[in-house]
């Protein structure tokens, strides 16, 4: 596979990303004006990981995501400011504003949902990807799961499951360190995620989730394997999160500086900018242009979040089972 | 101590061997586009007991381990309970390395400072390409008893513990000569400015702007290839080399070669499993203390099959064949010598051998 990426994927990538950290940085700051209901686990810092992944999809493939779902919403095509709706519960928003953070979901962008139960993605990804394999459409599915949630018996099944069958599945595992409070030190029984994989008899490799590079690349060679019919793959991604297990975590298990340092030496976005205008293919003003138009964009979908009308009491009993 | 052997050697210190199983080895992107191998950590804790009895019965009295998170030491050392509660106390003392582990290869790294300072005579490594690297970068000096995990290898011995255990005894407590234990290794030395870095057995350079996922495995992105030795019996980039001209661990002289569209197509394995073809349109001997210049434009350098260095347009990496790299056992030399001088034998069992 030719991992090159010419100019306009780059800066595909590059927006992406940057989409993902500027609305993640936005709910951060709003989210402690006390205005947002409900919950929020931010993905700051994670970015190269959905974005590496996803760069690879196309509409017609499906992901699952986790309780800490914005990012993979967004790389999966999600519209952000209907993201943003949602999360500040108003009727304009993905999900009319009765799901929240912790479940936006988009059928029509292939878009699982985030989800609420931890390691919830699992039997998902292998009902699509099944689909998928009885169809013979070529498409895939991918499990984004945290590593906490690597220790769930649904993943471990669903492993399982996706090599029995040989299913065209890729199981991301967004190793963050943390799974709430807890280090995958003390809950995992072996050094890496990865390591499980022999068990299940798929590859498995790590890369360094800081590295957009390295994700994509991993992903890519994946995701070809199982268009092909090759079946399941796990990736591990080496990560971090930027904020608390959720808003208002005061993250008191984590040593001090831990993440300046994180932002200072690896963050996606900074080696990503310093690799792509380093031989002047991409400009740094281009890279500032696109800055700027996400921003632009973020600061709008708030004001019209904040703006639209919540949805109606006669809403309450209301798409709250799907029928089929 | 239940030595086997008469203890006749230098019994001045304590006889410490470090011993490094790195617990991430073999899990790159090799898994994915190769059918590279993958060694569990139970198999590496195997393996690294399977030392432990040799050294017992030859007379090495303390073994320091790198701590690990996967449990590899700590397998280890329970066994050695297990071991001593049942009165079969033919094994050296384990302690594991005080450090605080980071998952990284600085943990290699740490623990081979800390156990060459404790006075340790060899470090076992158990590891890739990449973890001898890694560590040989840090205690140049200090001989390393070498065993591959995995099918990815060049630099390591693939070969069973056991051997590697009784090897690493009989140089360490002295009972025959460094001349005919150990080797002194070649090895690369790649300057891009202020920066330098080694490799033990090729550097490659590709056009892949990004580090990315390290490994090298599609021949079309390889531009310049740099080798310490060549052997046609490896696998990896080195193998490409050996395909043009084979070159020995020993001999004084590495090789260079450049890629083109045009010039001698050779086959080669460049990965487990993945026989491709690769066209040189140039090759020419490296000579011991010169520096090559890379004529690529830009891109990145793998050191012994990983992207480790990207360099960009007006930065020219340069690169150097090093005589003095480390010093690692010479397994089949030391064995056979122990057979030759009898050092396994009782006296009267050498006797039937004259
Ligand atoms: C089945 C289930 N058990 C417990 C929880 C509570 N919970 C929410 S997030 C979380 C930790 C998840 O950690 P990880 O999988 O590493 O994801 P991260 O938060 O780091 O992204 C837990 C235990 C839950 N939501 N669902
Ligand atoms: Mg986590």
């Amino acid at each position: 596979m030719n991992t090159e990426l010419n100019r306009e994927s780059l800066l595909k990538a590059y927006r992406m990303m940057r989409t993902i950290r500027e609305f993640e940085e936005r709910v951060h700051t709003d989210f402690a004006t006390g205005e947002i209901p409900g919950f929020v686990h931010l993905y700051a810092g994670e970015e190269a990981s959905a974005t590496g992944v996803c760069m690879h999809l196309s509409g017609n493939d499906y992901i699952a995501s986790t309780h800490r779902g914005h990012g993979h919403c967004i790389a999966k095509g999600v519209d952000p400011a209907g993201m943003m709706a949602e999360i500040w519960g108003k009727e304009t928003g993905t999900c009319k504003g009765k799901g929240g953070s912790m479940h936006i979901a988009d059928l029509s962008k292939g878009m699982l949902g985030a989800n609420g139960i931890v390691g919830g993605g699992g039997p998902l990804i292998c009902g699509t990807a099944l689909a998928a394999k009885l169809r013979g459409d070529k498409t895939v599915g991918v499990c984004f799961f945290g590593d906490g949630a690597s220790n769930q018996g649904t993943i471990l099944e669903a492993m399982n499951l996706a090599t029995v069958w040989n299913l065209p599945a890729i199981f991301v595992a967004e190793n963050n360190g943390y799974a709430e409070t807890t280090s995958p030190n003390y809950s995992v029984a072996c050094e890496n995620i990865a390591d499980r994989a022999a068990a299940f008899g798929m590859p498995g490799v790590i890369v360094d989730g800081f590295d957009f590079f390295a994700v994509y690349e991993a992903a890519g060679e994946a995701v070809k394997r199982a268009r092909e019919g090759g079946g399941p793959t796990l990736i591990e991604v080496k990560v971090s999160r930027y904020y608390g297990h959720f808003e208002g975590d005061q993250q008191k298990y984590r040593a001090e500086g831990e993440v300046q340092k994180l932002r200072n030496e690896k963050d996606c976005l900074m080696q990503f900018r310093r690799h792509v205008t380093a031989d002047g293919d991409i400009s740094a003003a281009e890279l500032d242009a696109i800055d700027a138009e996400v921003l632009a964009m973020i600061d709008d979908s708030v004001v019209r979040a904040k703006a639209d009308p919540k949805p109606g009491p006669e809403e309450l009993l209301t798409d709250v089972y799907v029928s089929y | 101590m239940n030595c086997l052997l008469p203890t006749d050697f230098d019994r001045h210190d304590d006889v410490i061997v470090g011993v490094i199983a790195n617990p991430a080895s073999g899990r790159d992107i090799r898994r994915l586009t190769a059918k590279a191998s993958v060694f569990t950590a139970a198999e590496k804790a195997n393996m690294v007991q399977r030392l432990l009895g040799p050294f017992g019965a030859l007379g090495v009295d303390r073994v320091m381990i790198m701590p690990d998170s996967s449990g590899i030491a700590a397998t280890v050392e329970r066994s050695a309970q297990i071991n001593r509660s049942r009165g079969e106390s033919v094994w050296p003392l384990i302690e594991q390395v005080k450090m605080k582990s980071t998952g990284g290869v600085e943990d290699s790294q740490n623990a081979a400072r800390i156990m060459r300072d404790a006075g340790a005579r060899a470090i076992v490594v158990l590891g890739g390409d990449g973890t001898h690297r890694v560590i040989a970068k840090v205690v140049p000096e200090l001989p390393m008893a070498t065993l591959s995990t995995g099918t990815n290898n060049v630099f390591p011995d693939w070969r069973e513990a056991t051997v590697t255990g009784i090897a690493t005894a009989l140089h360490v407590t002295g009972r025959i000569d460094p001349s005919i234990t150990l080797r002194r290794n070649k090895q690369l030395r790649v300057n891009l400015g202020e920066y330098t870095d080694i490799a033990l057995v090729d550097v490659c350079v590709t056009r892949l702007t990004h580090v990315g996922a390290r490994a090298v495995w599609d021949p079309d992105t390889i531009a310049e290839l740099f080798v310490a030795f060549a052997e046609p019996d490896a696998i990896g980039l080195s193998s490409i080399a050996a395909m043009i001209n084979p070159l020995t661990r020993d001999e004084p002289r590495g090789l260079c070669l450049r890629c083109g569209t045009e010039g001698r197509r050779v086959l080669a394995a460049i990965a487990p499993g993945v026989l491709e073809t690769v066209v040189i349109d140039h090759c020419e001997i490296m000579q011991p203390g010169v520096r090559y210049a890379i004529r690529t434009e830009r891109g990145s350098i793998a050191l012994d099959g990983e992207r480790e260095i990207e360099f960009h347009r007006g930065q020219v990496p340069r690169v150097t064949l090093e005589l003095n790299g480390p010093p690692t056992l010479d397994v089949s030399s030391t064995l056979a010598a122990a057979a030759r001088l009898g050092v396994m034998a009782t006296p009267c069992a050498r006797e039937m051998l004259r």
